[in-house]
């Protein structure tokens, strides 16, 4: 009875110190917002960061974060905007979908943030938009590719190559620079990034009055794809667009070696995985994929070039993936909207981010057209070289 | 609705608030199946989403009042209860555990590849309905109906079946029946958090209804006390707040949130309030208060 009773006081004390902490933290953390704010009178242009730092898709957060950062040096060193310094305030939302809009809510009413960069995965950033829209803060999210993003409202954008942009590039590209005239269309039919991308390349591929001699899907998980390559077998295609992602795309390369096939694969960057590589070996050898950035010594322009080193002087000589390049941009997007707007109200830069043209970046020019969709130059269209990824060329979009 | 509330709660505590009312619906109706039937249920994350995406298809395509799809949702998902129930609650223990986990995973992957939930990609555009003072009428209504059904008849045979079930049958308990109707009660609870889920978050995805959210509900309740409507409210109170109020820890803060759960579970295996009823709480009280003046007066 004494020892049950010790240990319901000891509980009810844990709880207690557990809210007391709770919200003393946040008490501290309001005065401590405050008192900068009396101390530089409103001195700091909040941006939020949303990403998981943890969970599933801490990958990618991390990424996007670790750009965002050297962005904000970068501009913080150079005097800042507006004569204001821009602070990031971040936080992580575990890769979960409910987190993801607490997090985006208290970015918005607790800490006044003028726009918030994220989320990497359509997902949260379609669960985010809507309570960014409602509250009138710019939303630009730096990895959303799926569709159905920027419909969500004129305060939501996103700086990612789209498969609209990308698909059409690269198969003028393969007709063009490649003369390829009869191709096989792949397709995973259980993929939604699959299904949508065939659909693109379908479209490029009439436009440019390529032949698609011959059409198979699969399904993400098989194993066998016999049936399928044995079908395409005596087609005389040019080559293999595959849609689907890296698993699947290095099985079915294997089973088109076996059958003594000499085609090459290409697809989106749904391919874009050590797997491919490892899995595949000799059979993706010369496999094709496009993708909205890559390191290349030899094209980049200095800005690009600039961050690379940047980039691998802060991380162990790592090279940079897209996600961090994006988050930069992100970052470069919203401060050049500021300056040209002269002001950090969303409701007015807002309208001078979606003027943007021609806006030079890291990873390459970023356009919005008139629905605020990104058109994004170059396509980064990589080959699969010695077992590495190389990349091919660069494809500008117009 | 909120403008009470929005007068003194800015909308990020509104948010919270709500998130917490919808896990405590949802809460206390797997406590009815794991913690007073004591039928181990590790797919109560399935329920949930079948509520979110009933209610979410009938506002988006049919266009009907949000308390109508609420309903719908709650009915749906105790037909789904109960047409998982009927084969499953025959198995015991772990067993069924194994098979409502089983459950959860088919539901997801069912979403994951129907076109009317949007597959892979989710259903966006659900409109915002759910507002928190809705959500703590229903929270209210939720606790007021637990307390009344488990000191009803019916819930006093739950317990017997909890205890032991063959004792239970020999008293003429209809076991398999029983056991149904309170697995179908309890996935009411999880379609109706479901609903207000989908209308608040606005947003779905097979992917935040994984099995991980399950063990988030069983840990809301294990930590609380199995069986203990307070204990239910308090686990669930403090695991939904705690990663919250951790923020100012910033990186740390689910090692800390994991560690709260290690120790509270070494210092009361039993849960906070392990075999804490709603009735006694207050009964309790004037026991105690007898007791001290008792001891006053020997003194």
């Amino acid at each position: 009875m004494k020892k049950s009773k010790i240990c319901l006081i000891l509980s009810a004390l844990m709880i207690t110190a557990l809210l007391l902490t709770g919200c003393g933290g946040s008490g501290e953390e309001k005065k401590q917002a405050e008192g900068e704010k009396a101390a530089t009178g409103g001195g700091t242009i909040k941006i939020g960061f949303l990403g998981a730092k943890t969970g599933g898709h801490a990958a990618y957060g991390v990424e996007t974060l670790k750009g965002i950062k050297m962005a904000v040096e970068d501009i913080n060193s150079a005097g800042g905007l507006l004569g204001k310094k821009i602070e990031i305030v971040e936080e992580d939302h575990g890769s979960k979908v409910s987190e993801g809009t607490t997090v985006t809510q208290k970015l918005i009413t607790r800490d006044k943030v003028v726009a918030i960069i994220g989320d990497p995965t359509t997902g949260i950033t379609k669960a985010a938009a809507p309570i960014a829209q409602q509250n009138k803060v710019v939303l630009l999210s730096a990895g959303a590719v799926g569709p159905g993003v920027v419909e969500i409202g004129d305060y939501i954008y996103r700086d990612v190559l789209l498969n609209s942009v990308g698909a059409p590039a690269v198969t003028k590209y393969l007709n063009e620079k490649l003369g390829w005239k009869k191709v096989v269309v792949v397709t995973s039919m259980n993929n939604d990034f699959s299904v949508g991308l065939t659909d693109l390349f379908k479209q490029a591929l009439i436009e440019n009055k390529m032949e698609i001699v011959g059409e198979q899907s699969i399904q993400d998980g098989d194993q066998n794809f016999a049936a399928q390559v044995t079908a395409i077998k005596d087609k005389k295609a040019d080559g293999i667009i595959f849609t689907g992602y890296y698993t699947e795309g290095a099985l079915f390369m294997k089973e088109v070696r076996k059958q003594g096939l000499k085609t090459v694969l290409v697809g989106g960057d749904g391919l874009m995985s050590d797997v491919f590589l490892k899995m595949g070996a000799e059979a993706v050898e010369g496999s094709m994929f496009f993708c909205g950035f890559a390191v290349d010594e030899t094209k980049s322009t200095d800005k690009t070039k600039k961050f690379i080193e940047a980039y691998k002087a802060g991380n162990n000589g790592v090279q940079p993936d897209y996600f961090s390049v994006q988050g930069y941009d992100a970052v470069m997007l919203i401060a050049d909207a500021i300056k040209a707007a002269n002001s950090d109200e969303p409701e007015k830069f807002r309208v001078e981010l979606a003027k943007t043209k021609n806006w030079e970046g890291v990873s390459g020019t970023i356009t919005f057209d008139e629905s605020r969709e990104p058109i994004k130059s170059p396509v980064y269209l990589l080959e699969v070289k010695e077992g590495k990824l190389a990349v091919k060329d660069t494809i500008e979009v117009k | 609705m909120d403008s009470i509330f929005s007068m003194f709660l800015n909308d990020y505590y509104i948010q919270v608030l709500t998130m917490l009312g919808i896990y405590l619906i949802a809460a206390l109706g797997l406590n009815l199946i794991t913690g007073v039937t004591g039928q181990l249920s590790f797919g109560h994350a399935a329920f949930l989403s079948i509520g979110a995406y009933t209610s979410a298809i009938i506002s988006l395509k049919l266009q009907l009042p949000f308390v109508v799809a609420l309903l719908a949702a709650g009915l749906m998902t105790a037909i789904w209860g109960i047409l998982l129930g009927y084969p499953t609650l025959r198995l015991s223990g772990d067993y069924l555990g194994i098979a409502t986990l089983g459950f959860g995973e088919i539901v997801r992957v069912v979403f994951l590849n129907m076109k009317i939930t949007g597959g892979a990609l989710g259903l966006a555009g659900i409109p915002r309905s759910t507002s928190l003072t809705m959500v703590i009428i229903l929270v209210f209504f939720t606790i007021l109906s637990m307390f009344r059904l488990e000191n009803s008849r019916f819930g006093r045979s739950l317990i017997a079946i909890r205890e032991d079930e063959i004792a239970a049958e020999s008293m003429g308990i209809n076991i398999t029946k029983t056991k149904i109707t309170a697995f179908a009660l309890g996935t009411f609870f999880a379609g109706v958090g479901g609903g207000l889920y989908a209308h608040l978050i606005q947003y779905l995805n097979p992917q935040d209804f994984g099995f991980v959210k399950s063990f988030d509900f069983l840990a809301f309740i294990v930590l609380g006390g199995l069986g203990s409507i307070p204990g239910a409210i308090l686990g669930t109170t403090v695991l939904t707040l705690a990663p919250e109020f951790l923020r100012f820890v910033a990186d740390y803060r689910m090692m800390i949130y994991g560690l709260l759960m290690v120790f509270m579970m070494i210092v009361r295996p039993r849960g906070l309030l392990g075999g804490v009823k709603l009735s006694r709480l207050f009964a309790k009280k004037k026991v105690q208060t007898s007791d001290t003046s008792a001891s006053g007066g020997a003194n």
